[in-house]
């Protein structure tokens, strides 16, 4: 959940392909774990983390529908890939 | 039988610097509330700067800890200095921390006196306690208050267990640590995690003695009163304490800026009964509050009027 209060900052997030997004919310996680977050620094990183985790589901999401689209679309026979229509 | 407000004008001097957020207006916007009418049956003492305060933080901290904050102190005029990127020290830090133990003292001898008519305590202090490790500084903390409150009343009035209850939005890593292989000394908590300082999970039990009830980012009053009922009193009542001192930090709050809990004051206000309840049910109601953290001026405040009515309208 991306509160209010700091959800200014995380534009650049909707540009980030999964990979990249990824790697920086797994370089958070272990921030975390680790405790090598200062606290005042902790709830912005914390919500910059769970940007990406939005961000990184939403592609994923976008992703498994192409899939779907593919293995019900010819009765068990692959039929090609359609354009993908985002919601 | 009354309820205890130890402060002090120091504790305003303890200068962490511009746009800190552990800042000298939180005393100011809980003074204002505090010396409300309603208020006036509080017993107030200014909180002591005690010969024993040393010996005292010596019981959770090592010599070479005590040692090095001490040689960290800057001189009166000087700068501050910091101990880590939160913590800091500033000329006016070491009485401050000093007279912040000292009310954990004097609240403990207060509340364990029968001759005192004092039944409970609130400690209106900075800097806070309970992120301070036995060996070292963070999270805004030097010394660990309520540890060091605990330790002092087993050691010097014979308590045999002693509880701490710790309802902050972060983990009280320091007071854990303290605590980690004494089996007569427990502590619980309920924080939001992931967070700093990223400990707090429900495997961390020492011997026994530690229960953490960990909260999600957007967790209100219900996940946090569940967190109470279903893990924390049952294992406090294991547990039975013959004192009971909370870590009373109030930045679950909805309105805290270092935090994403959804508390509001009637939480507070509930935790606050439920534990004095169970307090004037196990241990003749003897608790001993000690402020940790809330940052957000106007929710702090209003939090810290209703728990410390609640705490004048217990027993």
């Amino acid at each position: 959940m991306v509160t209010e209060k700091n959800a200014e900052g995380h534009a650049d997030i909707s540009t980030l392909s999964f990979e990249k997004a990824l790697f920086q919310l797994e370089e958070i996680v272990q921030k975390l774990e680790r405790g090598d977050v200062e606290l005042e620094e902790s709830i912005a990183i914390y919500e910059r983390g769970d940007a990406l985790k939005a961000h990184c589901n939403r592609l994923l999401a976008q992703a498994e529908a192409k899939v779907e689209k593919i293995t019900t679309d010819s009765a068990g026979q692959p039929a090609g890939v359609e354009p993908l229509d985002p919601k | 039988m009354s309820t205890l407000l130890i402060t002090h004008p120091c504790f305003v001097d303890h200068d962490t610097g511009p746009g800190h957020p552990e800042r000298p207006d939180r005393m100011r916007a809980i003074d204002k509330v505090l010396r409300h009418e309603f208020y006036s049956g509080l017993v107030r003492e200014e909180a002591w700067f005690r010969e024993d305060a040393e010996e005292s933080i010596l019981r959770a901290h090592p010599q070479r800890y005590l040692d090095m904050v001490k040689a960290a102190r800057p001189e009166p005029g000087g700068g501050r200095v910091h101990l880590d990127g939160d913590t800091v020290m500033s000329p006016g830090t070491w009485e401050a921390a000093i007279r912040a133990v000292g009310a954990g003292l004097g609240a403990v001898d207060r509340v364990l006196d029968k001759k005192s008519n004092i039944k409970n305590a609130f400690c209106q202090i900075r800097p806070c306690g309970h992120h301070a490790e036995a060996e070292r500084a963070m999270g805004f903390c030097l010394f660990a208050n309520a540890a060091i409150a605990g330790m002092y009343a087993r050691e010097k009035h014979g308590v045999e267990r002693v509880a701490v209850v710790d309802f902050d939005v972060h983990h009280g890593n320091g007071t854990q640590d303290i605590f980690w292989s004494d089996k007569d000394l427990f502590f619980a908590s309920t924080h939001q995690m992931p967070l700093f300082p990223g400990t707090g999970a429900v495997s961390e039990t020492g011997v026994g003695n530690i229960c953490n009830a960990p909260l999600r980012s957007g967790d209100g009053g219900e996940p946090f009163r569940d967190a109470f009922e279903s893990r924390i009193f049952p294992a406090l009542k294991n547990f039975s304490p013959d004192l009971i001192v909370i870590s009373a930090g109030f930045d679950a709050h909805e309105a805290d800026p270092l935090a994403s809990l959804r508390l509001v004051e009637a939480d507070f206000l509930w935790v606050t009964e439920k534990l004095l309840a169970y307090a004037d049910k196990q241990c003749e109601g003897r608790v001993v509050s000690m402020l940790e953290g809330g940052y957000d001026l106007t929710a702090l405040a209003r939090s810290v009027g209703v728990h410390v009515r609640a705490m004048m309208e217990a027993g």
